[in-house]
């Protein structure tokens, strides 16, 4: 008895520092969130009572909309992409045994960096005449030649097989060495037609606005699609190597037993190698989830490189709103927003967990 | 599907020999391996162009040239001996009492037209946009005087825009740029600009190093610095970034600042992480007390809410305590949640027998983890050492947030947001951009390198959790 309250204080001096930073900057910042919500408040006079208006004037607010709008779509775009092509990635570099060291290092760096220095980076690469629009322009240029490479790739690739499957049962459409023997033959098709002089090369001096714009593309400003591609550039490798661990754990007896039973690769991938992974799925999406629901440094260190409307994310509302350029705190605004953020945050991760959970048993 | 197809086939039909599957065998790896290639390229790529426009006079030159001085071993040398004999430094040049300099430039103009010399000025110009520009005092203008020393002619074969050789004539002309003999106690100047003035009939075919810009169709030519030494014509950018974020009052480097502010942040965050995370864990893994659960389900909870919702609260906490604008905000406002759950999984896989034994012999709570549990628990505390590192190095809103004033006290990520500010704007001084972008990230690179497998290994189980 004396021995567990004894064990039971020096855990409470254990666990204390922790538990002051929790309650002080975590617990207590919460609650405090929660009560300006309800205030006006602009950091210097006391925060007078208000109710509900502050949410009623977010509702009304069309940068709030524009914000929670596109939080959700790049949250919903990047979380998609990047955990497909992270996993496609793992798959491959999981094939490709050799160069596994080389290839954590290669695609590892990205996620090392600062959001600083990458946005950095990339504002660069996306200048009105900075590289991204060279390297469009340089394919608009080169359209004929580029439609007449995957014609002639199609087309080469649709006789290889025909031809091959007179004589042979089982020659699948994307043949692997017919895919090659395709691609070269397509490429020398095209450098022949480039060097007889019948593919004309297409002018351009392209000046393209990636980030400066109010245009949009599907549902999302221009910019965040800019954004979006820089996230997924950085948080790709990560995720990659987490699917290459779960890859690694899974048996390969599984998939030698399934290949004698006559399982074609993709059956192998849909029946074992995606139940296997689903904790590593849950988690890579999890993060991924609050990852970009709360994707704040790029945005603001695009700052007025952009219009606030194309790059504006309910984080970035959020700090905007506290903070604003040359107005006064709207505290009670910022608080409001930042819970509805947090609470979304939660509904999804919450959602995800339990669809997660029931698959897991499986 | 092969054999769904191949129950109605015709029977004449073979299966493929083991050759061609042996040959389908290989085609697979090599577009695993193209694939690879592919995106390794992208990824590296990236990399490698940004850090090579870093180094450019003007890094949205189009087209892009990947051949440029700062990559060209000619060039260095050349440069090394600008430097040396500018202001005896090899490395990183200058202009000073004593100096003679000699530059020689050749024009080339084909047959029949007069070559004539080019007029060649020292010019008082400004070093970039920002605050350099006004901390700028000393000009080599005043200092140097250039004068003709010999000029040559020769002639050359060039090659027209249908292949066929025809004879160029071609002029050298060396000049002499000196420091005055009458301000011989004048001061060392870090460049030496150059302008050179001619008929646009003439190009200029040779040049020690190349000139930072030409102007007016080709006929003005200016070069920036032509004593630039070695390393200050390769590492220009990177010198800048350091020398001209300078403050107005004390002509300090702002950015060294902000590198210094962010090293002591990071090392103050890596030691209370280490503290607050090894006890906690320790006591989450060990440890039955009450609120337990709740502290863990508060730790979790902690991890999927935005800094952005707790950041109003934290911020006034700091401003009661007149604690903001100083490095102790940033290093005491996180909340260690992710660090504490590393240590907790680790503690949990630790040998609890050891621990009972020392129990058994009367070793009190604090002394089995003083003397036993943490000198075991390196590795553990390694990793999350890199982690606190790197995560308060990379930190870029609660600064943003916690110091926002005086300038020499941001930190380097936010310093990036202030240089982005004031050179990547509409004047578009990128290479300086680039160049602080690559220099915030040296210390993550070198943790990296040192710590690879650490890292790897960490974030692939910190995911899975």
């Amino acid at each position: 008895m004396l021995r567990v309250s004894s064990d039971e204080r020096s855990a409470w001096l254990f666990v204390l520092p922790f538990t002051i930073s929790m309650t002080l900057f975590f617990v207590y910042a919460i609650i405090r969130t929660a009560y300006y919500s309800f205030t006006e408040y602009d950091l210097f006079k006391a925060p007078s009572f208000v109710g509900l208006s502050n949410y009623i004037a977010l509702v009304s607010d069309e940068l709030f909309l524009i914000a929670l709008r596109n939080t959700i779509g790049f949250s919903l775009i990047v979380t998609t992409v990047q955990t497909v092509l992270a996993l496609a990635l793992a798959v491959l570099v999981n094939h490709a045994v050799r160069a596994r060291g080389l290839i954590r290092t290669v695609f590892y760096l990205p996620s090392i960096m600062s959001s600083a220095a990458m946005t950095l980076i990339f504002l660069w690469l996306f200048q009105r005449d900075g590289f991204m629009t060279a390297i469009v322009g340089t394919v608009l240029a080169y359209r004929r030649h580029v439609l007449l490479f995957f014609i002639g790739f199609a087309a080469l690739q649709g006789a290889l097989v025909l031809n091959a499957r007179r004589s042979y049962e089982g020659v699948s459409i994307f043949d692997p060495f017919f895919l090659l023997a395709a691609a070269v033959g397509a490429l020398a098709l095209v450098v022949a037609c480039a060097f007889s002089g019948l593919l004309p090369v297409f002018d351009n001096d392209l000046l393209i606005s990636w980030l400066n714009t109010q245009r949009h593309f599907l549902f999302m400003p221009v910019t965040l699609w800019s954004v979006a591609l820089m996230n997924v550039f950085t948080t790709v490798p990560t995720l990659m190597l987490l699917f290459l661990a779960g890859l690694q754990s899974i048996p390969s007896a599984l998939y030698d037993a399934a290949e004698i039973d006559g399982a074609n690769a993709f059956q192998r991938f849909r029946h074992i190698t995606v139940p296997a992974l689903r904790p590593v799925t849950f988690a890579v999406v999890t993060m991924g989830v609050i990852g970009t629901l709360q994707m704040f440094d790029q945005v603001a260190i695009l700052g007025d490189a952009a219009p606030l409307a194309s790059r504006v994310t309910l984080a970035y509302y959020v700090y905007e709103n506290a903070f604003p350029a040359g107005a006064s705190s709207r505290i009670g605004m910022a608080s409001a927003a930042a819970l509805v953020l947090g609470i979304l945050t939660i509904a999804v991760v919450y959602v995800q967990k339990s669809v997660g959970v029931k698959e897991r048993a499986e | 599907m092969a054999r769904l197809t191949a129950a109605g086939a015709v029977p004449s039909r073979r299966r493929l020999p083991a050759s061609a599957l042996r040959r389908r065998q290989l085609a697979v790896s090599a577009w695993l391996y193209l694939t690879f290639l592919a995106v390794a390229t992208i990824m590296a790529g990236t990399f490698v162009l940004a850090f090579m426009a870093s180094l450019k006079v003007d890094p949205l030159e189009r087209p892009f040239r990947l051949y440029f001085d700062q990559l060209n071993p000619a060039a260095w040398i050349a440069a090394a001996r600008l430097g040396q004999e500018g202001a005896s430094d090899a490395l990183w040049g200058g202009f000073s009492p004593g100096a003679k300099i000699t530059f020689s430039v050749t024009y080339a103009a084909p047959v029949g037209t007069t070559i004539v010399e080019p007029k060649a000025e020292i010019p008082r110009r400004r070093p970039g946009s920002g605050i350099a520009a006004a901390l700028m005092r000393d000009y080599a203008a005043d200092y140097a005087s250039i004068a003709l020393k010999s000029s040559s002619s020769a002639t050359m074969q060039v090659r027209d825009a249908r292949g066929v050789r025809q004879p160029w004539q071609t002029r050298t002309f060396v000049y002499e740029i000196t420091y005055r003999t009458d301000r011989r106690n004048g001061p060392w100047i870090e460049r030496t600009p150059l302008n050179l003035t001619a008929p646009s009939s003439q190009t200029l075919i040779d040049s020690p190093i190349s000139p930072s810009r030409s102007e007016r169709r080709g006929r003005l030519l200016s070069w920036d610095n032509i004593t630039p030494g070695a390393l200050g014509l390769i590492f220009n950018n990177y010198r800048r970034v350091i020398n001209e974020t300078a403050d107005l009052q004390t002509g300090k480097s702002l950015f060294g600042s902000w590198l210094v502010n962010s090293l002591a942040i990071a090392i103050g965050r890596l030691v209370l992480t280490l503290v607050v995370a090894s006890l906690a864990g320790y006591a989450l893994a060990r440890l039955k007390f009450r609120g337990s659960r709740l502290l863990f389900a508060a730790l979790l909870f902690s991890m999927t809410i935005p800094a952005q919702v707790t950041f109003v609260s934290n911020y006034l906490i700091f401003r009661d305590l007149s604690l903001l604008n100083t490095p102790w905000s940033v290093i005491v406002v996180s909340v260690a949640s992710a660090n504490v759950l590393l240590m907790k999984q680790f503690f949990e896989g630790f040998p609890r027998e050891i621990e009972e034994a020392a129990i058994v012999d009367g070793a009190n709570r604090f002394q089995v983890f003083w003397k036993i549990v943490l000198p075991n628990a390196k590795p553990a505390l390694l990793v999350n050492a890199i982690l606190a590192f790197q995560g308060a190095w990379n930190d870029f809103f609660w600064p943003l947030v916690l110091i926002t004033s005086p300038p020499e006290a941001l930190t380097v990520q936010v310093g990036l947001l202030s240089l982005r500010r004031s050179y990547g704007g509409a004047q578009g001084d990128w290479g300086l951009v680039l160049a602080g972008a690559f220099i915030s990230i040296v210390p993550v690179i070198v943790l990296f390198v040192l710590f690879q497998r650490h890292i790897v290994s960490t974030q692939v189980t910190k995911g899975i959790t």
